[in-house]
């Protein structure tokens, strides 16, 4: 019982450590956020929210969403399905692509964006003679967060796939179910936690987005800021209140999303020990 | 299954259909702009959507863009759908003429006083009662002291301050080029932050209470104490500093596919209006126009100033000796 | 339905799991594949279910070719080693499963699956636990409902996969004889794989041995056990002693005694009688199991009844005479 040698100093120490570490770096800043966007009254708070470029850059970001999310689901069950449940050349490859956008700087994810749709990119010319609009417009942005969000789902997926493994699926086909038929009545069911775990993630991610959405956003109030980059130009705007009021949404972004990922862990948790307890028996 | 798909689908169809209203009814036109003009250009939209309304009977809606100047221009290159460009110097403008062929190439001549309706200057932004005693440029150099100002890469602000101050030191050392180059190094030695625009440099100084001087545009130091209180701020007069021309111009190709080109010929005139001119004073932008000049003639103090085609033989020869890749910024900015 | 297997091959990566495996199974049959890990048993019954692809050869299911049928289309019964019960479902809809998802127009009616289910539940005698979940039964009933579950569709053939190698002893033979009774009621042909010979033996109507992807011996129990049909399968089903033969210029002789085919006695009965000294004894059980050692080393096992042992009065260490009643011969050239 090595846990219980320890000097409880040290435990103490630890601990305390990683409280302060806790209260400056997510503690603090969220009372800060909170106050200064409060800080001159409930009206002027809720005023900033009652702004036209407030209210196009909250649309813009709920819409990204509701098109990066539900697009990266699709995508996240497809691949980690694939990992999880075959062998196939090139596996080893998708599994690495999947993580790329979690190891590449965001501003060089939209970089690559623009040198592919910009003016003087490779389809840029293209782009333009049909008078389709891709960078600088909300289509560049959807684009951006999709490729900084879509390893979220896939990542929680494929240990969770990978640990159900293919028997249950096998006894689907058995007795007579389609590959649809499985997915949807097996597959789904048994992964649905990790799935919502993933979404959540996901979600939380691509409304908070900033460096990657930043390159190809061309600033245009109004028309292609998201609510982060609107935060931005009101502070530059020496408009701190609002900023922070803007900001504080997206402060109870997180805390909801914190909440949300807690009960799905708890519910996961206790569905993984009884899935553990039926192996054992 | 079906539900969800069909709930995505119409979202995305509001949104996309939303953003497109206003398009159907009225005229747009995006403005991409450096980064210090955000309060001019929101005033100066304000009055020309209502001089176009009396003018014409049409609605005109006006997008605004802001950034670093030479970002902006990068952007417009790569796409950036702007109708009209107001950046900090000609040079970007040339840049995207050059690169995209998106402007014609003779186009600062299609504006009286070289396309620049409006100039301003570099000036010294210090904490009330200057506890550093910073007088003119060489304090500059003084080691001790901590000092703001953008990135010549990205900012064109930025640029005009670097050009301001190797501009004093020929005159204070006699056109010694060396001499010159030592003292911009002294100062960006001193240097504690490299924004990417003149406006994150002014948030650096004056919001997070960094350094002990800002290089600033003059419009931009005038800004910041009105915003944040003559009792915290100074604005510092140099012996001598550059003249700066902030050029306007239309994007040629973009306004022909948009099928603007008349309301953005009047808004680009329009600067130079009594009105328009107004707003720039107000803003303070040194007006070009005589009469209004005279009316502001308490906020603009006299300055000794010098152009950059006297000292610096234009902005193409400035760009490449001092900014371009191995010029002398990169010299003395490790 | 009958089941012809024909040269059937399958390579995994370089490991040879079949090697052209030739094998009729009548209608109604119950057979048993036996044989150690890896001999190829479990990837032979996936091929026929169509969990596999086979490299070469061919199955047919009543003289059809099935290779080309998808295993949702081949109407096969699988039980699986783990059970592969659905975790999230209860056991009524688990059982129903396989009649939920037929295609539209030949799906049940909800009243008569319903039925169907509980009919099957009743079978297997655990109509009790319908609403349960899998994760609240025990191995032994799981067993029974995934077998229920193959059941529901009505199969022509049941595949089943080590169906009782996670499960204790006693539920082993208790669900082995249910087995037998099971498929003398329902006379479904029937395959099931298994690595324990006395599971095969007492079960099967014939035993299929199988080792390193090759069939060694296919018979009635009787065959296997009392004619083996080479020393693999002979040293497989069952416990035997070896004993090396007369040595001859380029043959040798290895002779095989099972241990209940050896007679114990105190004193030596004919000139194969072989001395050796007791050094173990287990008179736990049906039968009691004698080790013992001859002076040069050699370990004998022999069995004999319980009634004899007690008339003999052995103890450990005493000197006994084993004389084999039933020798099994094998030449081989050196």
């Amino acid at each position: 019982m090595a846990t219980r040698t320890e000097n409880p100093w040290i435990r103490r120490t630890l601990i305390g450590i990683a409280l302060l570490y806790l209260g400056l770096f997510i503690f603090l800043p969220l009372v800060v956020v909170f106050y200064t966007g409060l800080s001159k009254g409930l009206a002027v708070y809720f005023q900033s929210f009652s702004d036209p470029a407030a209210l196009s850059a909250i649309r813009l970001t709920v819409l990204t969403a509701l098109i990066a999310v539900p697009l990266n689901l699709v995508f996240g069950i497809a691949a980690s399905w694939a990992i999880a449940k075959f062998d196939f050349w090139g596996k080893n490859l998708l599994t690495t692509l999947i993580d790329l956008p979690l190891s590449v700087s965001p501003v060089i994810s939209g970089l690559i964006f623009i040198l592919l749709f910009g003016a003087q990119g490779a389809f840029g010319p293209w782009l333009m003679d049909h008078g389709i609009k891709v960078i600088f417009a909300p289509p560049a942005i959807i684009l951006a967060t999709i490729f900084v969000t879509f390893p979220m789902v896939a990542r929680e997926l494929i240990p969770v796939m990978k640990a159900q493994g293919n028997e249950e699926e096998e006894a689907a086909l058995t007795l007579g179910a389609s590959g649809f038929q499985t997915f949807w009545r097996i597959t789904l069911p048994n992964i649905k936690w990790g799935l919502l775990y993933g979404v959540i993630l996901c979600n939380a991610r691509a409304m908070g987005e900033f460096g990657a959405v930043s390159v190809v956003s061309g600033h245009i109030r109004g028309q292609t800021n998201t609510l982060p980059l609107h935060i931005e130009i009101l502070y530059n705007e020496y408009n701190f209140t609002a900023a922070f009021a803007a900001a504080s949404l997206l402060a109870l972004l997180a805390l909801v999303t914190l909440f949300l990922k807690s009960i799905v862990e708890y519910r996961y948790r206790a569905e993984l020990k009884a899935a553990v307890r039926t192996e054992n028996v | 299954m079906r539900k969800v798909l069909f709930i995505i689908l119409a979202g995305f169809i509001w949104g996309v259909s939303v953003s497109d209203i206003y398009a159907a009814k009225k005229i747009t036109l995006l403005n991409v702009s450096y980064d210090p003009t955000r309060e001019l250009y929101e005033e100066y939209n304000k009055i020309f959507i209502k001089h176009w309304q009396k003018k014409t009977g049409e609605a005109v809606e006006i997008y605004q863009s802001h950034g670093g100047s030479g970002k902006q221009a990068r952007g417009v290159i790569d796409g950036l759908d702007a109708d009209i460009v107001t950046l900090a110097l000609a040079y970007d403008i040339d840049s995207i003429a050059e690169r995209s062929g998106l402007i014609a190439a003779n186009w600062q001549q299609r504006l009286p006083q070289k396309s620049a309706p409006y100039t301003s200057t570099i000036v010294l932004l210090v904490r009330k009662g200057n506890p550093k005693n910073i007088k003119d440029w060489d304090d500059l150099a003084k080691p001790g002291i901590l000092v703001v100002t953008p990135n010549p890469k990205t900012s064109g602000g930025a640029r005009w301050n670097y050009l301001a101050a190797w501009g004093y030191a020929l005159y204070k050392w006699n056109n010694d080029q060396a001499k010159a180059q030592e003292f911009l190094k002294a100062i960006y030695k001193n240097v504690a932050v490299l924004d990417s625009g003149a406006r994150g440099s002014t948030t650096t100084f004056v919001e997070r209470g960094i350094g002990d001087v800002l290089i600033s545009w003059e419009n931009e130091a005038y800004l910041a104490v009105k915003e944040l209180g003559l009792d915290k701020l100074e604005i510092i007069i140099p012996s001598v500093t550059i003249l700066a021309e902030p050029p306007v111009a239309a994007v040629d190709r973009n306004v022909s596919r948009h099928g603007t080109i008349q309301v953005v010929d009047e808004y680009l005139r329009y600067l130079y209006s009594e009105e328009g001119q107004e707003i720039a004073a107000k803003n303070y932008y040194r007006p070009r126009s005589e009469t209004v000049a005279k009316r502001y003639q308490d906020q603009f103090k006299p300055v000794k100033l010098f152009t950059i085609d006297e000292i610096f033989g234009g902005w193409q020869k400035a760009q490449k000796t001092h900014f371009a890749d191995k010029g002398t910024f990169d010299q003395i900015y490790q | 339905m009958s089941i012809d297997v024909k040269q059937i091959s399958k390579t995994f990566g370089t490991f040879k799991a079949l090697d052209n495996i030739e094998l009729k199974i009548a209608t109604g049959e119950l057979i048993a594949l036996l044989g150690p890990s890896g001999s190829g048993k479990t990837t032979l019954l996936r091929i026929i279910a169509g969990l596999e692809k086979a490299d070469h050869g061919e199955i047919y299911f009543h003289g059809k070719d099935v290779r080309t049928e998808e295993t949702k289309d081949r109407n096969v019964g699988f039980v699986f080693q783990h059970y592969a019960l659905f975790r999230h479902m209860t056991v009524f809809e688990n059982i129903a499963f396989g009649l939920k998802v037929k295609p539209k127009a030949i799906r049940p009616s909800p009243e008569k699956i319903k039925a169907k289910v509980h009919e099957l539940l009743k079978l297997v005698q655990l109509e009790w636990v319908a609403d349960r979940y899998p994760s609240e039964l025990s191995g032994g009933q799981r067993q029974r409902i995934a077998l229920a579950r193959a059941l529901a569709i009505e199969p022509r053939v049941l595949l089943l996969d080590e169906p009782f190698g996670s499960l204790d002893a006693k539920v082993r033979k208790e669900l082995r004889q249910w087995l037998r009774r099971f498929h003398d009621d329902l006379h479904i042909t029937t395959l099931f794989v298994t690595h324990d010979q006395e599971e095969a033996l007492e079960v099967a109507d014939r035993v299929v041995v199988m080792n390193k992807g090759k069939i060694e011996q296919a018979g009635t129990p009787e065959e296997v056990y009392h004619n083996p049909a080479s020393v693999f399968v002979l040293n497989f089903l069952g416990n035997v002693n070896l004993f090396h033969g007369r040595v001859e210029e380029t043959k040798a002789t290895k002779m095989y005694v099972r241990p209940h085919e050896l007679t114990v006695s105190r004193n030596p009965i004919s000139a194969n009688s072989i001395k050796a000294k007791i050094s173990f004894i287990n008179p736990a059980g049906s039968v009691v199991k004698i080790d013992a050692q001859t002076s040069d080393g050699q370990l004998i096992q022999a069995e004999i009844a319980q009634e004899e042992y007690k008339s003999l009065k052995l103890k450990r260490n005493e000197e006994i005479c084993l004389t084999p009643k039933n020798i099994t011969y094998s030449e081989y050239d050196i």
